[in-house]
């Protein structure tokens, strides 16, 4: 008999097949009881290495691969691929473009906002209930990209030089419907979540970043703002005439995934802002300029990034003035968003974990690439 | 006692089943040899409680009833394509659990992951035993039939446990844990709040540890005891519900979590069974709580009128419904939340309950004339005592919800990091 | 709108940290020099005029005799944003200094860079193959790596009728 109880660590694998890993990525979690000693992030379930593909198609071909890297919010990654296409070889997109492609924008963060909320509240063991309201409120979203583009999830709908079509008369009563329903609906999820003492005593606290550590960890979006960082890429690097608009960077306060959360919420009133004055100065004209199907662009670089539901999406392009990309890279937000979750889950409980996990809002698709 | 009751004693008048079991007991005993008629009157017991009561509740208010109303909830339909309403999903999903194969892993402990399930499932069957369904139809009547409930609820944990243990997963072995650790700690606020009411309760007729006994009670001074004791029954509503591992205190098989906690490994009607069980003993928790706290199967005369019953069994599943509606609306705790919402919040209050409660018995017993009105008097005070003691208590343990902001902060300009209250607008 | 540093001006900023950093400077990148790469990026963090605190993006890029790596690196409270590069000659054994010492954030993108094109990042706490699994034969983003049996080779080399890239060193990696 001695005096003191003794226990001895061992190691879980949360995932790759568990029900918050939100697709195939694991954690080997050293745990000693409920406690997290270590976390350790293994991931790669899914590589297809598109980076390598992209190589091998031309710039055009490549618009599709984007879509399928995070595959909740494609809209935004067709954006910032064509982004640094233009920005390559130089081409100008007419405002009806650029404002077509705000409002995708807008509506795909509002539907990617939609499924980080609702899979953040299941994973702090709201059962179904927010992520089903969710998924009601993002089904009237992805109507609206199908009328648009043809496709639900994988949208395939900006091109080199402006959009893939021009808007349907049915799109715009259906956004103005979006308009309208959409404040309620975040006002129900705030009385739901963010004044329910379970779920405050749940995320507040848990997972905090410090801002010199979201900085130092390279983090982005709205990791970055819940951590009290104002950097928001629409408005410190506008793209595609986002310094029009008026619109408000939400930001938390000490950085826990309570914040990362009511920033996502006030995110998603910012952006029904964004949407409501872009349908309203809707320009007329054409949709997109003429690209050759060939492109071939100058030799030399480009970097564009645009702020994506998950945060700062960059496209690293690197042109040997030949038909497809010499280097096609992806900046993927939430792959190096996870660069902190050793730091947020050491220390705190198992089911801290995976609040933390929940709240980082993470894509397998975009992780692998 | 019965004789308030406008039921005839002719077995075919279903206001009382009692008379209908009386009188095939009474039939048998002429023709069976002696003994045999209590292992019938066991029989009877059993497939009234359990076969004609407990598991069309299971399929129709566990299963069926639960995903409808929650489905409901969360804006979906819920099951609706088997049979009419969707009405024949539970049978379904019986038939399916009953041709799958019930897997077994290859390291696990066979026997005992074989045995826990049928562990589980026999407590259950025991705890109706008790339950009064009218005033003469209570299978045991068990002066001290509020401790034995009390008793048999804990035999599950063991099962759990074993079922836990037994599968060799670290998922399992977490639920395991959870959930003794859980119905160590809830189980003392619980007997807490219930000896509230047992004290209430409690006449020189019948201690206040027979179920009937209260029951009776609330019949003759018209009463609940979920009025005179209102933070008793809110105690004893939320601790069930972590013993049952109900959302939001189901972290012993806390989905986001530990996958299904102790019932990873389980499939096909092993895991059928404890599924099923679990709604069972949240029935039999139910019936209980409609027992002691809400009347039982009387109901302020109606009684007289309503088969006794009936009313019972009404009660269980409204009570039942407050589970479903926690289930849909709330997320889950921490475990170690858990444990301290249990002994540094419940259990002071309980106490603080409890003393208030006895300090009331002794001033009613002293009554003679007014009891009824003392009684409507205590309600008004319990009332308001109720939300005092939770609020100053809350308040003492630092719970200050006006405190935390629950709103983003808003900046116009991109730069830097924004200190707490610099926001430039 | 972000200033983007032209490469002098992102010279300018190293040589002003550490003296003799910078090997090379194009119009829009700047070319440090490995040995000084980790000094160098400590003093531009630390330092208030270039503040640059946020490493943005990291990667590799194959250019068949050199392999390189980017660093995109930002500050948030000055708005502007630097292209610095580090080149690496030696394609058998690559090795350049990690900056996680300095960038937390390079922790995950170094751990790419060096499954998918075989770069060595000495100081690194932790490397190994984030994507692929352990014993993958060869880097796959590089060029000379054979995706295909039967030594095809990357690229559209038949695309629209014009001759792609130069020819390769044909090489089987490992």
């Amino acid at each position: 008999m001695t005096d003191v109880i003794k226990s001895e660590p061992f190691i879980l694998n949360i995932g790759p097949q568990h029900p918050s890993t939100h697709g195939v990525f694991r954690i080997k979690a050293t745990v000693d009881g409920e406690k997290v000693l270590d976390a350790e992030m293994v991931m790669g379930y899914l590589h297809r290495s598109m980076e390598k593909l992209a190589e091998e198609r031309t710039y055009t071909q490549n618009i599709p691969f984007t879509d399928r890297t995070d595959y909740l919010s494609s809209m935004s990654n067709n954006l910032g691929y064509v982004l640094a296409v233009e920005k390559l070889a130089e081409i100008a997109v007419p405002a009806r473009g650029d404002a077509i492609r705000v409002i995708m924008a807008e509506l795909q963060r509002l539907a990617s906002h939609c499924m980080a909320v609702g899979a953040f509240a299941n994973d702090t063991g709201a059962w179904q209930t927010p992520v089903m309201w969710c998924f009601r409120e993002r089904e009237k979203i992805l109507d609206i990209f199908e009328v648009t583009s043809g496709a639900r999830l994988t949208c395939n709908y900006m091109r080199i030089g402006g959009v893939a079509f021009d808007l349907r008369p049915q799109f715009e009563p259906m956004v103005r419907k979006i308009l309208q329903e959409f404040p309620p609906f975040i006002e129900q999820m705030e009385e739901l979540l963010s004044g329910n003492e379970i779920f405050i005593s749940r995320t507040r606290g848990v997972g905090v970043l410090s801002p010199e550590m979201a900085t130092n960890a390279s983090l982005s979006g709205p990791m970055l703002r819940g951590s009290g960082i104002a950097w928001d890429l629409r408005k410190a690097d506008p793209y595609c005439g986002y310094e029009q608009y008026d619109f408000d960077i939400p930001i938390g306060y000490q950085g826990d995934s309570f914040d990362r959360f009511i920033v996502r919420l006030e995110e998603m009133r910012q952006s029904l802002k964004i949407i409501q004055q872009a349908l309203d100065g809707l320009p007329s004209g054409p949709h997109s300029t003429q690209v050759p199907l060939a492109l071939r662009p100058p030799k030399g670089e480009a970097y564009a990034r645009i702020e994506s539901p998950r945060g700062e999406l960059g496209y690293y392009l690197v042109s040997d003035e030949g038909p497809s990309p010499y280097r096609f890279h992806i900046r993927p937000p939430s792959f190096i968003n996870l660069s902190a979750l050793r730091e947020m889950t050491v220390g705190g409980t198992l089911a801290d974990a995976i609040v933390v996990l929940g709240s980082i809002d993470i894509v397998v698709g975009e992780i692998d690439r | 006692m019965a004789a308030t009751f406008l039921a005839s004693d002719n077995w075919y008048d279903l206001r009382d089943l009692a008379n209908l079991s009386d009188a095939i007991l009474e039939g048998a005993d002429k023709i069976l040899p002696f003994g045999v008629v209590y292992v019938l009157a066991a029989l009877i017991g059993f497939v009234a409680s359990f076969l004609i009561f407990v598991l069309p509740s299971q399929l129709y208010v566990g299963v069926y009833g639960e995903r409808k109303i929650i489905g409901r909830m969360q804006s979906r339909y819920g099951p609706n394509r088997v049979g009419p309403f969707g009405l024949l999903q539970p049978v379904a999903d019986a038939l399916k659990l009953l041709t799958k194969e019930a897997l077994t892993p290859t390291r696990s402990d066979r026997v005992v992951m074989y045995i826990a399930p049928i562990l589980f499932v026999a407590p259950a069957v025991l705890l109706f035993a008790v339950i009064p369904f009218g005033p003469r139809m209570v299978f045991a009547d068990v002066p001290v039939s509020l401790l034995y409930f009390m008793a048999i609820t804990s035999l599950p944990v063991i099962s759990m446990f074993m079922a836990g243990w037994s599968a060799n997963n670290k998922y399992s072995l977490f639920g395991a844990m959870r959930v003794v650790a859980m119905a160590i700690s809830y189980e003392v606020p619980l007997v807490t709040a219930l000896l509230a009411a047992v004290i209430i309760t409690s006449n020189p007729v019948s201690n206040g540890l027979s179920l009937q006994g209260m029951v009776l009670w609330a019949d003759e001074f018209k009463i609940w005891v979920a009025f005179v004791s209102p933070l008793a029954f809110v105690i004893y509503f939320i601790c069930v519900s972590a013993e049952l591992n109900r959302t939001p205190t189901d972290i012993a098989e806390a989905e986001s979590e530990i996958v299904a906690g102790y019932l990873t490994e389980y499939s096909g009607m092993k895991w059928g069974l404890f599924y099923g069980m679990d709604i069972g003993y949240a029935l039999a928790a139910s019936a209980f709580a409609a027992t002691v706290f809400l009347g039982g199967w009387s109901m302020f005369g109606l009684d007289k009128f309503i088969p006794p019953w009936l009313l019972l069994v009404v009660k269980t599943h409204l009570f039942y419904m407050l589970f479903i509606w926690t289930r849909g609306t709330l997320p889950r705790l921490r475990i170690d939340q858990l444990m301290a919402f249990a002994w540094k919040f419940m259990l002071p209050v309980a106490l603080a309950n409890l003393l208030l409660v006895a300090t009331e018995r002794m001033l009613w017993v002293d009554a003679f004339d007014s009891k009824q009105a003392m009684l409507y008097v205590f309600m008004i005070v319990n009332i308001a005592a109720a939300v005092g003691i939770v609020y100053v208590w809350a308040r003492f343990l630092g719970y200050d919800p006006d405190s935390q902001p629950t709103k983003a902060r808003l900046v116009k300009e991109a730069g830097g990091y924004v200190p707490v209250g610099r926001e430039v607008r | 709108m972000t200033h983007q540093l032209t490469g002098a001006e992102a010279a300018a900023l190293a040589e002003a940290a550490v003296p003799g950093s910078v090997a090379k400077t194009t119009e829009t990148a700047c070319y440090l020099k490995p040995e000084h790469l980790v000094a160098t990026f400590e003093a531009l963090k630390t330092s208030p005029d270039a503040d640059l605190v946020h490493l943005t993006n990291t990667c590799g890029v194959d250019f068949w005799d050199h392999l390189e790596v980017v660093y995109h690196i930002q500050s948030f409270v000055k708005n502007h944003i630097a292209l610095y590069k580090v080149e690496v000659w030696d394609r058998e054994k690559p090795e350049v200094p990690s900056v996680v010492p300095v960038y937390h954030g390079a922790w995950m993108q170094e751990n790419e860079t060096y499954d998918l094109y075989g770069i060595r990042f000495t100081g690194h706490p932790n490397l190994y193959r984030i994507l692929l699994w352990e014993g993958y034969p060869g880097w796959p983003l590089r060029k000379d790596f054979l995706s295909m049996p039967g030594g095809l080779q990357p690229g559209l080399g038949e695309f629209a009728g014009v001759a792609r890239r130069q020819e390769p060193p044909m090489k089987v990696l490992e």
